[in-house]
């Protein structure tokens, strides 16, 4: 073996240092150190048995050259093992990757989660928040709503009647229902029988049609009834409100398109366009290319349904507008199957907020 | 209506192309289904009309919108033979080929009838045309000209062969009991005594407003036709048509109010279009039998209401303008306008029409939006919204996610979830489909449906709850059901994972009900969907019924597509009868204690056939001699088996005393446990461990 001199020093300690990077786990490390500490076979013992052999002038040069990497190695070490100690998991230690342990949680519906956004909405905005029954009768869901016996509304097509009366308001005689309401606005004459102006509600709720279950169709779904009513109000009212309400609900790019329409219990009538959310007008599928989406239908309340209740329509206007809950959880969701919102899968409704 | 541009234009010349009209149509109320290109240079356009402007289901109604829309003038039908719109110029009254007789001028104000000679010619390329445009099906030049008038002015007419009509005699009356008729599409119908016909001498030859006879139809060897051209009682049609379940082109029109001004027009420009084919000769003068003229509906127009309704300031020229557009007659008198409406706008009936009229021809988008100021303070929300929040928020937080079904299920469903076998179901009169045709008396059926929709789909645990109304003959009530199956917590590695059982919905039960203020207590029930032993009737403190607990027996999962051997656990509750019984809660709170608690435990072993309640009840009524005022009992521990004799079972009791003004002492304390074993051992004859 050749003698060691100064610069295999440094080049000891550097493949030391090598060996101990790459030492996977503490039994490597150890042994990396054996290599260059042990008593025998290791670098520095056969650093020190070259002095035997080495010329008489050399033997004291060697052997401080040995100490000097004793020393650099067993330096080296003592950092290492520092650093190793530290790296170490106390006593108790948990693998804090692991997953938590979580009670479960619901998810609200999706439903549930649009109607309590528009709730939100029209207090902050002033409405007072209403409910009403499911079972009517014929006077508050039609004739008070100016759609007479005749009226193509009332066709056994379009209303689910019952076979036999429910009973109404606790120990009301004669207040028998007699079907499913097909329309929140139902409620609007039992509001206005027993409240003077001004008013300011909004009435969600559950309303059923005579339609069979497909893609689009449900015979039960949900709506959000408006109804205003006082001394000097107007359609352009009902515009700003309306348009308060988009910009809160579908962002506050939101703009309103009113087109003229036919309702028995408004007058003028009118359905409401909002300007695509997710084109902004532009036009895409969502909106059929129009980059609009009809959301809703509105109107100033017919004076005929102020004559139903008793109210004088010389002295009080209003409006009223209806928006569909389904409608807007389908778009706002982009569902594709109505369905969907009463199937109650679980993987479903697990993707809405609780 | 299937609108052809060409048609329109006979009446106003628009420019601009067919997308540009559909959009003003869209804006001015008629929504546009779609518009098809129709040959070079013409377009159909596919208006949907709204059910009040049956004068739109016309040509020259629509023609009249477009006018309006863009400030043209109208071509109207006029006598001139060289008009656009060409009118015969047929004289009235004379000599009757045919008799017309009107027995029911309610039902039919205006019945006019005109006789001529059939000229066999084939119906016209350019008429046939527009028809097919239009959706109708060319048949022969007389019933096709017939239909073209339909179209183009919105009357509907009809043609008889006169060799058919017996007595040369039309009777216009209800029909008789029993009477019958075959109609044009073949089909044999009886009718019923209030429905209007149009009869000959011996029977019923049409069903008025609806559909003609096949008997009197026109066909290649009629010789001589009658044309009729009349007004029908807009109710009278609509029932009719619906009892039939027969809905035509005329039907449509009539049974939302026709013209009672436009039969004899329609008649002469049917003449006119006769004569232009050479498809006929008129052998008489036109016959009318209109008993009372309608006058037109004179109504007043306020430049104030305008502006209160619109809360928009049209100018009064505009507003001239828009109604002389629309065929009003305007004149105006102080504060506003005096306006005559045409009888051909079935629905101007009051001031507010007229202001629609306005509103939609000066252009909704006009009117700069306002927000209505606050009039008085808002009143509180219906109470049941912030309860019915609550709930939610509970039952989320606990696991269950909420789950929406419809209020109708099948009478099957309503049935086998029904406690006491369901004769109080109500049923629907009218259901389109089996599925829903009951009206859900509890929420559960439908909870339990979704969840057999779950397990298909492979899911093992299911926690769903479900707040909506339910039906009983008695009234509606609202009430939260919940539904569990599966694990009881969430799977975890670190294991403690069991199914559900009875407990962990009588828990959620509690919750509901304590969060409502409400006291309640569990008694054992039985009901045939739930598994006996396992079934708990949920009471108010006086005994009010609030709503049922327990598992569902395994038949019952069976029958509604859940695996036998899931153990699915139920719960209902009246959320409107916990209302009435629940107490909110106390405003104030209470001070903290200053004395500590002092806690023993107690085990004993009592028959197993005990109620934890009367055990409850019996330390209760023991507190009330101690020394050491008894602060609360909690049973923790509750262990049958080694050690414990054959039907007994051992019960660990936590005992906490407490007095609000010292601190206990340990004699007293003990003495206490003491005396509460005591009236154990009395009453129960408990045995302490
Ligand atoms: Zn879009």
């Amino acid at each position: 073996m050749a003698l060691p001199d100064a610069a295999d020093v440094q080049v000891e300690v550097a493949r030391f240092e090598a060996e101990l990077a790459r030492a996977a786990s503490p039994r490597e490390a150890q042994a990396a150190r054996d290599r260059f500490l042990g008593r025998r076979n290791s670098v520095v013992a056969s650093w020190m048995q070259t002095i035997a052999s080495a010329p008489p002038e050399q033997k004291k040069q060697i052997g401080r050259l040995a100490n000097e990497l004793k020393q650099a190695v067993e330096e080296r070490w003592r950092r290492y093992a520092a650093g190793a100690e530290a790296a170490a998991r106390p006593a108790g230690a948990v693998d804090v990757t692991l997953p938590g342990r979580a009670r479960p949680l619901g998810h609200r519906h999706p439903l549930t989660v649009v109607r309590d956004q528009m709730e939100e909405i029209f207090s902050r905005m002033g409405f007072a928040l209403v409910e009403g029954p499911e079972v009517e009768d014929e006077w508050h869901c039609f004739d008070a709503l100016n759609m007479p016996a005749e009226h193509p509304a009332r066709d056994m097509q379009d209303t689910l009647y019952l076979a036999s009366p429910v009973a109404g308001d606790a120990g009301a005689p004669g207040d028998r229902r007699t079907l499913l309401r097909t329309h929140t606005s139902a409620m609007q004459i039992r509001y206005m029988l027993a409240h003077t102006p001004p008013i300011r509600i909004v009435v969600p709720g559950r309303v059923y049609r005579r339609d069979d279950l497909d893609l689009t169709h449900t015979p039960a779904f949900s709506q959000i009834e408006g109804l205003v009513v006082g001394e000097g109000i107007s359609l352009a009212d009902l515009k700003g409100t309306l348009a308060a309400f988009a910009r809160d609900m579908f962002g506050t790019g939101s703009r309103l398109r009113l087109r003229p329409s036919f309702f028995p219990y408004t007058e003028p009538s009118a359905e409401v366009d909002i300007s695509c959310w997710k084109c902004d007008g532009a036009g895409c599928a969502m909106c059929k290319r129009t980059g609009w989406i009809e959301i809703l239908g509105c109107g100033m309340v017919h004076p005929a349904v102020f004559e139903a209740v008793g109210y004088d329509p010389e002295r009080y206007t209003g409006f009223a507008w209806g928006i569909g809950i389904e409608r807007v959880a389908i778009l706002r969701y982009q569902v594709e199957d109505i369905r969907l919102f009463y199937e109650n899968d679980l993987r479903f409704l697990e993707q809405f907020p609780h | 209506m299937r609108l052809l541009v060409s048609w329109l234009k006979d009446f106003v010349d628009v420019p601009g192309s067919a997308d540009e009209i559909a959009g003003t149509l869209g804006l001015r109320g008629f929504e546009v289904a779609g518009i098809e290109p129709a040959g070079p240079g013409d377009a159909v356009i596919d208006v949907e009309v709204t059910a009040n402007r049956p004068d739109c289901l016309s040509v020259i109604g629509l023609a009249r919108e477009i006018a309006t829309a863009y400030g043209l003038p109208l071509r109207t039908p006029a006598a001139d033979p060289d008009a656009a719109i060409a009118l015969a110029a047929a004289p009235a009254g004379g000599a009757d080929r045919v008799q017309v007789i009107d027995e029911d001028a309610a039902l039919c104000p205006r019945y006019a009838a005109a006789v001529a000679e059939v000229i066999p010619v084939a119906t016209p390329a350019w008429m046939a045309g527009r028809l097919q445009a239009a959706g109708i099906r060319p048949i022969s030049a007389i019933v096709d000209l017939t239909n073209y008038v339909n179209v183009e002015l919105g009357q509907p007419m009809h043609a008889f062969d006169l060799a058919r009509l017996a007595g040369g005699t039309i009777r216009i009356r209800r029909a008789r009991p029993g009477e019958t008729i075959r109609t044009l599409d073949g089909v044999a119908r009886t009718l019923e005594a209030d429905m209007l016909v149009i009869a000959d001498a011996d029977r019923a030859q049409a069903i008025a407003g609806v559909m003609g006879g096949a008997d009197s139809e026109v066909t290649g060897s009629t010789r001589e036709v009658v044309f009729e051209s009349a007004c029908f009682d807009p109710a009278s049609v609509r029932r009719t048509s619906r009892r039939l379940q027969l809905k035509t082109e005329a039907s449509i029109r009539f049974e939302r109010g026709s013209d009672p001004g436009a039969p004899v027009m329609a008649l002469r420009r049917a003449i006119a279009l006769m004569q232009q084919m050479c498809a006929g000769r008129l052998s008489g003068p036109i016959v009318d039998r209109y008993p009372s003229p309608r006058e037109r509906r004179r109504l007043r127009l306020r430049r104030a209401r305008v502006k209160l309704l619109l809360g928009a300031t049209p100018p009064d020229a505009e507003i001239v303008r828009i109604l002389e557009g629309l065929g009003l007659e305007v004149a105006a008198a102080g504060g506003g306008w005096d306006v005559a409406a045409p009888t051909f706008r079935v629905d101007l009936l009051r001031e507010a029409d007229l202001i629609e009229e306005v509103g939609r021809h000066y252009g909704l988008d006009r009117i700069e939006p306002t927000f209505p100021p606050a009039m008085t303070p808002t009143p509180p929300p219906d109470p049941r919204i912030a309860r019915d929040r609550l709930v939610r928020r509970l039952l989320t937080a606990a696991g269950l996610s909420e789950a929406v079904s419809f209020g109708f299920i099948e009478a099957r469903a309503a049935a086998a979830f029904a406690p006491d076998g369901g004769p109080d179901a109500v049923s629907i009169a009218n259901p389109l489909s089996a599925k829903f045709d009951t009206l859900r008396a509890s929420l559960v059926p439908g909870l339990v449906d979704a969840l057999a929709h779950n397990r298909r789909h492979g899911l093992r645990d299911v926690r769903l709850f479900e707040i909506g109304a339910r039906f009983a003959a008695s009234g509606e009530t609202r009430g939260v059901a919940v539904a569990w199956t599966g694990n009881a917590g969430s799977e975890h590695w670190s294991g403690g994972g069991r199914d559900v059982d009875f407990f962990d919905v009588k828990g959620l039960v509690e919750q509901i009900c304590a969060a409502l203020g409400a006291e309640i207590r569990c008694v054992p029930a039985a009901t045939p969907f739930l598994v006996a032993g396992q079934t708990a009737a949920i009471l108010g403190p006086q005994g009010q019924a609030i709503g049922l607990l327990g598992v569902v027996a395994p038949a019952a999962a069976d029958r509604r597509g859940l695996p036998r051997q899931d153990r699915v656990v139920v719960g209902e509750l009246n959320l409107d009868a916990l209302d009435a019984i629940g107490v909110p809660a106390a405003d104030r709170t209470r001070p903290l204690p200053r004395h500590p608690a002092v806690v023993r435990d107690l085990s004993i072993i009592v028959p197993d056939a005990l109620p934890a309640a009367t055990i409850r009840g019996t330390m209760q009524a023991a507190a009330a001699d101690l020394k050491a005022p008894l602060a609360g009992t909690a049973l923790f521990d509750r262990y049958q088996g080694q050690g414990v004799p054959e039907a007994s079972v051992s019960l660990s009791i936590r005992l906490t005393f407490q007095a609000p003004d010292r601190t206990l002492t340990d004699a007293e304390v003990q003495q206490s446990v003491e005396q509460i074993l005591a009236a154990l051992v009395r009453e129960h004859g408990a045995v302490r461990r």
